[in-house]
């Protein structure tokens, strides 16, 4: 999804990540991981063979995987889970896996960008930062799958999370916490008046906390928020202005990126009221 | 009187998690937190399980059915004092659905989608533009044999 639909947020990766001393290499042969809720609702085992193919490839490369996407977190995080605890699902997906002469073993995983940044410490972070975001007051949005099931794909507490603000902060800005934080951005019900209303509801939330901006980790949630006041606003009649950022397109901006590099250009809700209140910007 | 078949819910624990509805002992702590059930009308992840356990699901894997309406956010499977895991419940009456051709077609067609080109979204003139303009090379070629194998 980010490189077809969302590509500013890998250009954003390409450039941030380097200067915090990640490496990024390029595999071929990866195919939609795939998403995890629709695949995953037609057949379970056709799904987890997409996702056992795709660890496959990885682990004959010798690496982790990063992903910049909770869907993708989910989805391998979840399928590598499966294929270390065995199940029917996993004979089934092995099956269909061996007529492609490959097999996955479980010496690699994939991690979500997020985590891997938490990992190495905020200051590491910090010490990247050019151009702080000082008076950008951020929402941040976790999105579902990054946080839960919690023991599967173990970022942070399920219910109280506090890295993902870390990292943000880190960047100098200001982390507002709002009522109903680690709720779902709605994006992945098949109601669509429901989809609209829990999206709007927690804009609504974050803007009663006074916050600028949202972040997101996930191009769904990204998308969801950011289209999604369209639809709001043409729908519902409310007009929120509340512009949305991935993570990775606001440290590239506070390690001193230009702004017209990271496709703001592309999205649906104005960013500059937002950039506005970066202090020095 | 709902057909009744009592062996329904052992048919659900292909998907990983599902298998384990029978502790369910109906507290309803799925349901407070639940963004279906306060959003959408007739959703109720305690209900779902417990027409599956009984084998009266029959209803929930019909066309148009509430299980659609399941944002997958996990919320019941982390506050479930049982271990029930109702999201994965639903999953597996979505695959049941989807065999007898009951899930909706936009979602059938997210995953002829995915079969058909290996990737969610279909690359385009307009989408590389957009790549160039960012200094970002051709998107990658998705394998579509590899999957159109996979899903045969």
């Amino acid at each position: 999804m980010i490189p077809l639909r969302h590509p500013q947020i890998e250009a954003a990766a390409r450039k941030a990540l380097p200067k915090v001393g990640i490496e990024l290499t390029d595999i071929e042969g990866f195919t939609c991981c795939p998403e995890p809720w629709n695949v995953k609702g037609t057949s379970l085992e056709d799904w987890l063979a997409i996702a056992m193919r795709n660890l496959a490839v990885g682990e004959k490369s010798g690496r982790d995987m990063i992903v910049l996407c909770n869907g993708c977190y989910a989805t391998l995080t979840e399928a590598a889970h499966i294929a270390s605890n065995g199940g029917e699902a996993k004979a089934a997906a092995e099956k269909k896996l061996s007529s492609l002469k490959l097999s996955y073993k479980g010496k690699n995983k994939a991690r979500h960008v997020a985590s891997v940044l938490s990992d190495m410490g905020t200051e590491k972070i910090a010490a990247s930062v050019k151009k702080p975001l000082r008076g950008l007051k951020v929402a941040v949005h976790h999105g579902c799958h990054l946080l839960r099931p919690s023991g599967i794909m173990g970022f942070d507490d399920p219910f109280e999370p506090s890295k993902l603000e870390a990292l943000v902060e880190a960047l100098g800005a200001e982390v507002v916490r709002y009522a109903g934080y680690t709720d779902c951005c709605g994006r992945a019900t098949h109601d669509p008046e429901a989809t609209l209303k829990m999206a709007s509801d927690k804009i609504e939330s974050m803007k009663a906390a006074g916050a600028n901006c949202i972040v997101t980790v996930c191009p769904a949630c990204f998308e969801q928020f950011d289209l999604g006041q369209v639809e709001i606003k043409r729908k519902l009649g409310k007009d929120h202005k509340l512009p949305g950022f991935h993570y990775l397109q606001l440290l590239a901006l506070a390690q001193g990126e230009d702004a017209s590099a990271l496709g703001f250009d592309r999205h649906r809700v104005d960013v500059k009221p937002a950039l506005s209140k970066i202090k020095g910007q | 009187m709902p057909k009744v078949t009592p062996d329904f819910s052992d048919s659900l624990s292909k998907v990983e998690g599902a298998g384990e509805l029978g502790y369910c002992f109906q507290c309803s702590a799925c349901v407070a937190e639940c963004p279906a059930a306060l959003y959408c009308e007739g959703f109720n992840p305690r209900e779902i399980v417990l027409a599956s356990l009984l084998g009266v699901a029959d209803y929930l894997t019909d066309k148009d059915s509430v299980i659609w309406q399941c944002t997958t956010c996990y919320k019941c499977y982390e506050r479930c004092p049982q271990g029930t895991h109702p999201v994965e419940v639903v999953t597996a009456l979505k695959n049941v659905a989807f065999e007898k051709g009951n899930a909706p077609a936009d979602i059938v067609s997210v995953r002829e989608t995915v079969k058909e080109n290996g990737t969610i979204i279909v690359a385009s003139d307009a989408v590389e533009k957009r790549r160039g303009d960012l200094d970002l090379p051709r998107a990658p070629v998705a394998p579509t044999a590899d999957i159109k194998k996979l899903l045969e």
